[in-house]
């Protein structure tokens, strides 16, 4: 029976069960001997993952420079420093198992609320696909109206990297976050996937991150869209 | 607390024969039980305010507005689009478990889509028809409804009680049965009260 349930597999490889912040779970290391974390607004997450491989709470963000291959610019996360609070995730639309369009739904929420709240020009949402090759132009602007995405607010950007190979690269190298490209046998559709974390990074307008959210397919919206608020509203 | 059952799980991750990938069911589900509503969302615990979601006409739904969650009745919402092939696989269950059991709930579905701009109007209830909708059909332009119940991916769906609270919510391909059963969690839960 072929019971497709989206977000039934978080997918990963072999070596991160080692990784560091995998092996910083036991409990006792917390809330009291962490603090709030300078240039940022949020306090110490419930969940210390500072010793992940990905950078974490109060850490800077990392620059990465990708075409937005809808407006045809080049962005860089570092443009927003100084001015906007960003939320990113990484996706890719051929995502079978529902996660991508769980963290984009995210996503879509926050730049939703920040236009009813008037914050939206304060605001960058950043979706880097790692698929370039089936991430076309015209696959990513279906992709955003399918998941309701608006747009022409100004405040969306996709990245997509010219190949594979720069994502990878630039997602395991930069965001610590592994990520695999091998054959999709299990879906009839679909002829490779990639396992991957479904990770948000909310980033204050100082560039340095507030908040890692590593079950970003499944976090409260709300919660987001709550902290994202505290943040761009501070 | 699901943060850390996800790391957790990921965390267990170790053996994998010939290196590759893993899939593991890390990711909790949202099934919370009703025995355990502290479990929930946290907005639950509380009777969130209903949402104001517009219907549309098409086969078995008429163009209006319905609350959610209902203040008067348990509310069933299959969350859905177009786009999405396995939610096309849902539609047989849906019917049978509304043929069943809707008459006892505010049962429909809604989307989330740009309608009007993505899809149109009249395309959405042309896939309705063509996938054999036959019960309310409702549209959520700003995600406020599937933010807050989406279980995941889509298809998910969403069982509430009269207070407002979940009962029973999970994603992926559901069977008639197991849909029935969620909405049974909520309507026990109402009897209970």
């Amino acid at each position: 029976m072929n019971r497709r349930t989206c977000l039934q597999t978080i997918v990963a490889s072999s070596f991160i069960a080692t990784a560091g912040c995998l092996e910083s779970l036991s409990p006792g290391d917390e809330e009291s001997t962490r603090s709030r974390a300078d240039g940022v607004t949020l306090g110490p997450p419930e969940q210390d993952l500072s010793e992940a491989s990905h950078p974490s709470y109060g850490e800077e963000f990392p620059t990465v420079e990708f075409p937005d291959p809808l407006t045809g610019e080049t962005v860089s996360t570092e443009q927003f420093v100084g001015e906007r609070t960003t939320l990113m995730t990484f996706f890719y639309t051929s995502c079978p198992d529902g996660a991508c369009p769980a963290l984009l739904l995210r996503l879509r929420r926050a730049q939703e609320v920040a236009a009813e709240e008037g914050y939206g020009d304060d605001a960058a949402f950043l979706g880097m696909t790692f698929d370039p090759e089936r991430d076309t132009e015209d696959e990513l602007r279906a992709y955003a109206d399918q998941q309701g995405v608006n747009l022409d607010a100004g405040n969306w950007h996709f990245l997509r990297p010219k190949e594979y190979e720069d994502a990878k690269a630039s997602l395991t190298e930069q965001f610590g976050l592994p990520l695999e490209k091998r054959d999709a046998d299990e879906y009839e559709n679909l002829e490779y996937m990639f396992p991957h974390y479904n990770y948000l990074f909310l980033v204050n307008e100082q560039g340095r991150i507030e908040r890692v959210y590593p079950d970003g397919a499944t976090v409260d919206p709300s919660q987001i869209v709550d902290d994202f608020e505290t943040v761009v509203t501070a | 607390m699901r943060r850390r059952d996800v790391l957790a799980g990921l965390a267990s991750v170790g053996v994998v024969g010939g290196g590759g990938v893993l899939a593991v069911r890390g990711v909790p589900s949202f099934e919370t039980g009703s025995d355990d509503p502290e479990a929930t969302d946290g907005a639950e615990t509380t009777a969130p305010d209903p949402i104001a979601i517009e219907t549309v006409e098409a086969p078995g739904s008429e163009a209006g507005e319905v609350r959610i969650p209902a203040p008067e009745r348990v509310t069933f919402v299959d969350f859905f689009g177009t786009w999405c092939p396995p939610c096309i696989e849902q539609m047989p269950a849906l019917a049978e478990a509304n043929d069943r059991i809707g008459s006892d709930v505010l049962f429909l579905s809604v989307t989330n889509e740009a309608v009007g701009s993505s899809v149109t109007e009249d395309e959405l209830v042309d896939w309705w028809d063509e996938h054999d909708g036959d019960w309310l059909l409702g549209l959520d332009p700003t995600a406020e409804l599937t933010s807050r119940y989406l279980a995941g991916g889509y298809p998910s769906a969403v069982a509430i009680d009269t207070d407002g609270r979940v009962q029973w919510s999970d994603s992926g391909v559901k069977t008639a049965d197991e849909l029935v059963a969620g909405i049974e969690r909520a309507l026990e839960a109402e009897a209970g009260t």
